[in-house]
């Protein structure tokens, strides 16, 4: 289907991009990569009278070692995640989580700003930034905000961006010596939404785990901190005894919904599996 | 899809019973709603508009009150038209208990779903519809805090 009839516009700086956005009255919409707003419009399902090009402003563009974080800008292309040196050394997390997002021709387009921005709850950028305990980089006409990923998320397609405000970058804090990570998801196929997923990070310290973070997304209206497992995996050795008490403590962490086919004990059955997957594999590697 | 919770309401049975049938209230309480107009004791007109993530749509519907038990219980039942991002309609068995401070509300729903909106967002449906359901009890209960506005119907 064709789109309805829209205006388009290219924002050359942020300023220029918050005016065209005032000036259209809550019926615009920001587009950076345009593979979640572009299919929606084709598929009427929204039908915003103002499209606002954000893609050539300067600041939303690179990916740079700062003091101590990794600043990755909103216009970092999927393909690019999954490519860069500089993130496969310092957030990889995202490294991992990107080849199973959509498929190559999406990850050439797709951003990591806009698929951050539209928060949803089956995406994996979201928990991965989460478990990174990163921080996004938000500007808007009344200055720039810094905001912990943790309180990012806020609901179902629902962040702490307020209309007008540009996500502009994601920090991400540079990993200690030794960290190990886990990411994996299960979909159906292959790019297919993920059924349920898990991002992990796990700091080690005279043989315990003296930090650990641990997302899950799809299990939820947001990507979801896995509080319960993480303290579960706190203050011991990493090993099938600790894994089998965060598992369990997923109980405690998750409260998915019912959805048409897929019943939510199914749902937290399968994280309980994953968890346990993913775990497993970081017990190996250390 | 079925759908079933329960709420505590900090009014006696009556006023919330008469809350349920004051468009006043309903207007504040359906999540997204641009007008509502009454035109029997128990037919509503609706426009509502909903905005979540991908999808921004206004559906036009009726809402209807049947099987009528007074103070105690009704079937609301609603169906909608979002033009071609599809339709949605559902039916809800609400009953009021009294409590030592207040009014629980039970109810029992089932909705459904069709056209585009269905097909893209099957795996969204069960949160989407907690999500409304939860606002609209909120709202509720807040509308039913203001004491001006809990008047008989």
């Amino acid at each position: 289907m064709k789109l309805p009839s829209f205006e388009y516009l290219r924002a050359r700086s942020l300023a220029e991009a918050w005016a065209l956005h005032s000036d259209a009255g809550g019926d615009a919409v920001y587009l950076s990569g345009g593979h979640s707003v572009v299919p929606s419009m084709a598929l009427r399902l929204q039908a915003p009278s103002r499209l606002i090009d954000i893609s050539q402003i300067a600041e939303l563009h690179g990916v740079e070692l700062q003091d101590q974080t990794l600043r990755i800008g909103a216009m970092t292309r999927h393909a690019e995640v999954l490519a860069n040196p500089l993130i496969a050394r310092h957030a990889p997390l995202l490294s991992r989580a990107a080849p199973h997002v959509a498929h190559p021709a999406i990850r050439n387009r797709g951003t990591i700003g806009g698929n951050l921005a539209l928060a949803d709850p089956a995406s994996e950028f979201p928990a991965a930034v989460l478990a990174m305990r990163a921080e996004l980089e938000v500007m808007g006409p009344e200055g720039q905000r810094m905001i912990a990923a943790d309180d990012f998320f806020l609901d179902l397609y629902e962040t702490a961006l307020i209309p007008g405000e540009v996500l502009t970058a994601i920090h991400v804090p540079l990993p200690p010596e030794g960290r190990l990570f886990g990411f994996d998801e299960i979909a159906r196929r292959r790019g297919d939404y993920a059924m349920v997923g898990v991002a992990a990070q796990a700091d080690m310290s005279d043989g315990v785990v003296s930090d650990a973070s641990v997302t899950l997304f799809s299990v939820g209206v947001a990507p979801t901190r896995a509080t319960a497992a993480q303290d579960a995996l706190e203050g011991a050795p990493l090993s099938s005894d600790s894994i089998a008490r965060a598992q369990a403590a997923l109980a405690t962490d998750l409260d998915p919904p019912d959805d048409p086919g897929f019943p939510a004990e199914r749902r937290l059955q399968l994280a309980r599996v994953l968890l346990g997957r993913v775990l497993t594999r970081m017990e190996a590697v250390q | 899809m079925k759908l079933e919770g329960e709420q505590l309401l900090s009014a006696d049975p009556q006023t919330v019973w008469a809350a349920l049938f004051d468009r006043d209230v309903l207007a504040e309480a359906i999540p997204g709603c641009e007008s509502l107009e009454q035109l029997s004791e128990t037919e509503f007109t609706a426009v509502v508009k909903l905005k979540i993530g991908p999808v921004s749509a206004r559906f036009k519907g009726a809402v209807t009150l049947s099987d009528i038990v007074p103070g105690q219980s009704c079937t609301l039942s609603g169906k909608g038209s979002g033009g071609v991002a599809g339709f949605a309609k559902g039916a809800a068995q609400v009953t009021l208990a009294p409590e030592a401070d207040g009014t629980r509300l039970c109810y029992d729903a089932d909705i459904a779903v069709g056209g585009k909106l269905a097909s893209l967002g099957n795996r969204l449906i069960g949160a989407t519809a907690q999500k409304l359901t939860d606002a609209f009890f909120t709202n509720f209960s807040d509308a039913l805090a203001q004491p001006e506005e809990a008047g008989p119907t």
